[in-house]
């Protein structure tokens, strides 16, 4: 076949695709018969309100001297470590501000950290293009420095995000700017498996975010510059489960909903949205418009455990959080007392949801928690 | 027999064969990466058909409202304001955030709970040991003691304890002028000079080849300290 049959069997397939996907959607539309929003008024749904100290700064983790880029709270103990612009990784005690740890990194360009999920054990990453493990219970080389345990080389591009799979200190997922996914053995070191890639039908730009089903772990999902987030199947590499359009921007940022059978992303275009997983619908976008068209891009996202609140981090310092049911925002930690004086980069959720950690370009961690009363009957 | 003798001959005798590769086939007009991108699309049209036809089955997105506001309602969640029955005010057993009890340390040292709360703000019934740098307490074994620690742990040993100088060593630091992300295009100018002998160079973009790259996804350092 000749390169010019070629290019005319392309532009064929091109009208194709396009033609397709018009078709498919216009069919979501058809089935997108109300939003969470509608749905909830038509129940008589309350919103959330909050009192002016119900949610409060409780901590300040001082200690970075670099921008904060990422945080992770441990499964069980209320331990927290960060990432920084500074080059180090910092464990830390969240009830008491301690610093356990001060892990300075072969790479100081640090994107992502997690936490292991028995606590054991950070990964991190970044421009290095290397997912670095270290295990907190190594003993420390000549210069007090704890050593890497294992370096998870093989993307191609800088490592964006990182999360350890649920009950399994051996693997690992991260996302690059290599436009993959990858699931690592960490006990060998080696990929277990790729999703997307030059061969394989994946993102078509950098992955920027990933999350992995708390309620099925071989579920995760990716956001990416390709302004889609995709749903995947760690028992099938070749090809995403589903694909999410929308957003019309980077999706900088993305979470599993509580239940397992939503997620939430973030993204560039400023906007939040819901995507439900089996059907694809998407249930709701969370949108403020601002009286200055000024449209800041959302950095971080993270759900409360009941689901009933989206906490949005932003590039100019808001940290909205969401009455996810009513799409209203029903407070601003930005603009609280104790509030952060720079972007929000990072925010997440302790373990049994009683409070909520954000870092910043300030070089701080904040906690923060319910301090109010609550109410009797 | 004599073995016969070839006769010498004026021609120069060829050199034995010795095998080699085929020469590379020379994609001067993009043939092959054409014909990849076109098996894309097609597979692309496979998954676009495939998906078309999973959407004729699917509830509709009310039904997907319904089970969001039902597991929602559901859940409790301890940064909600609820109307949960308690028997007396937990003001000072809120996750950390109990500064009067700062005062009143000797009081969240008694062992008290607040029901419908989590486990993290019960309180031991005895103080921390102050032991130098582990900031820890010996209560119980799984649960710190944070206000009463607050008090007796304030002077950990400089050289053992992880607080900001330590461990931080002689690393650089970074002007507040050195960022991530690239210059505006076109022109690359010189950027930050860090402390620690390091030279700065405007990187190249790996997305955009003309020119340097604007985005956030362009994540090359201005300055590659050593």
């Amino acid at each position: 076949m000749s390169v010019t049959d070629l290019k005319d069997r392309h532009a064929a397939a091109a009208d194709t695709v396009n033609n397709l996907r018009h078709r498919l959607k216009q069919k979501r539309l058809s089935l997108l018969d109300t939003d969470i929003c509608e749905y909830a008024k038509s129940q008589g749904r309350a919103p959330v309100t909050f009192g002016p100290t119900d949610l409060v700064c409780c901590r300040t983790l001082q200690g970075h001297t670099g921008k904060v880029y990422s945080l992770d709270w441990t499964s069980e103990k209320s331990q927290i470590v960060s990432a920084s612009q500074d080059g180090r990784l910092i464990v830390w005690n969240a009830l008491t501000r301690q610093k356990i740890h001060a892990i300075k990194l072969p790479c100081a360009w640090v994107m992502t950290c997690a936490f292991s999920p028995t606590g054991q054990s950070v990964a991190c990453g970044g421009l290095d293009s290397v997912c670095s493990i270290f295990n907190l219970n190594s003993p420390t080389d000549k210069d007090g420095n704890l050593p890497v345990s294992r370096m998870l080389s093989g993307h191609k591009g800088y490592v964006s995000s990182c999360q350890y799979v649920p009950d399994e200190d051996t693997h690992l997922i991260t996302g690059s700017g290599d436009q993959t996914c990858v699931l690592w053995d960490i006990t060998t070191g080696l990929k277990t498996s790729v999703f997307g890639g030059e061969f394989q039908s994946g993102h078509t730009a950098d992955v920027l975010s990933i999350s992995i089903n708390g309620s099925n772990s071989r579920m995760f999902v990716s956001g990416s510059c390709d302004a889609t987030a995709r749903l995947w199947d760690t028992r099938v590499a070749s090809r995403a489960v589903r694909t999410f359009h929308g957003h019309e921007g980077d999706v900088n940022a993305i979470k599993f909903f509580p239940d397992g059978n939503r997620f939430g992303t973030g993204s560039d275009d400023g906007t939040c949205r819901l995507f439900d997983i089996r059907t694809g619908h998407e249930l709701q976008v969370y949108y403020r418009q601002h009286s200055d068209n000024d449209i800041p891009p959302v950095t971080s996202i993270a759900f409360s455990v009941s689901g009933r609140l989206l906490f949005a981090g932003y590039t100019n310092g808001d940290c909205y959080v969401w009455d996810t049911l009513l799409a209203k925002v029903v407070l601003d930690l930005g603009s609280l007392q104790d509030s952060h004086e720079d972007r929000i980069s990072c925010l997440g959720l302790s373990a049994d949801g009683s409070a909520l950690c954000t870092g910043s370009w300030d070089t701080n961690l904040k906690i923060w928690a319910f301090g109010g009363h609550r109410r009797t009957t | 027999m004599a073995t016969p003798t070839l006769r010498s001959s004026s021609v120069p005798s060829l050199p034995p064969p010795s095998p080699k590769s085929p020469p590379e086939y020379p994609d001067l007009y993009g043939k092959r990466r054409e014909a990849a991108r076109v098996h894309m699309l097609e597979r692309e049209i496979t998954f676009l058909e495939e998906e078309l036809k999973s959407v004729e089955g699917l509830q509709p997105a009310s039904r997907c409202c319904e089970e969001i506001a039902d597991y929602v309602m559901a859940n409790s969640d301890p940064l909600l304001p609820s109307t949960k029955k308690n028997r007396r005010s937990c003001r000072f057993w809120k996750w950390l955030c109990g500064m009067p009890c700062f005062n009143l340390s000797w009081i969240c040292c008694c062992c008290c709970c607040c029901e419908g709360l989590s486990l993290q703000l019960k309180l031991p019934r005895c103080c921390c040991d102050c032991k130098p740098c582990s900031c820890s307490c010996s209560c119980l074994p799984s649960i710190n003691c944070s206000l009463p620690k607050w008090r007796c742990c304030c002077s950990c040993p400089k050289s053992q304890c992880c607080k900001e100088s330590c461990g931080l060593g002689n690393c650089c630091t970074f002007p507040s002028s050195c960022n991530f992300g690239c210059p505006t295009c076109p022109s690359c100018p010189s950027c930050c000079s860090c402390k620690c002998t390091c030279t700065c160079s405007c990187p190249s973009c790996p997305k955009v080849s003309s020119c340097c790259c604007c985005t956030k996804s362009c994540w090359r350092p201005c300055c590659l300290c050593c």
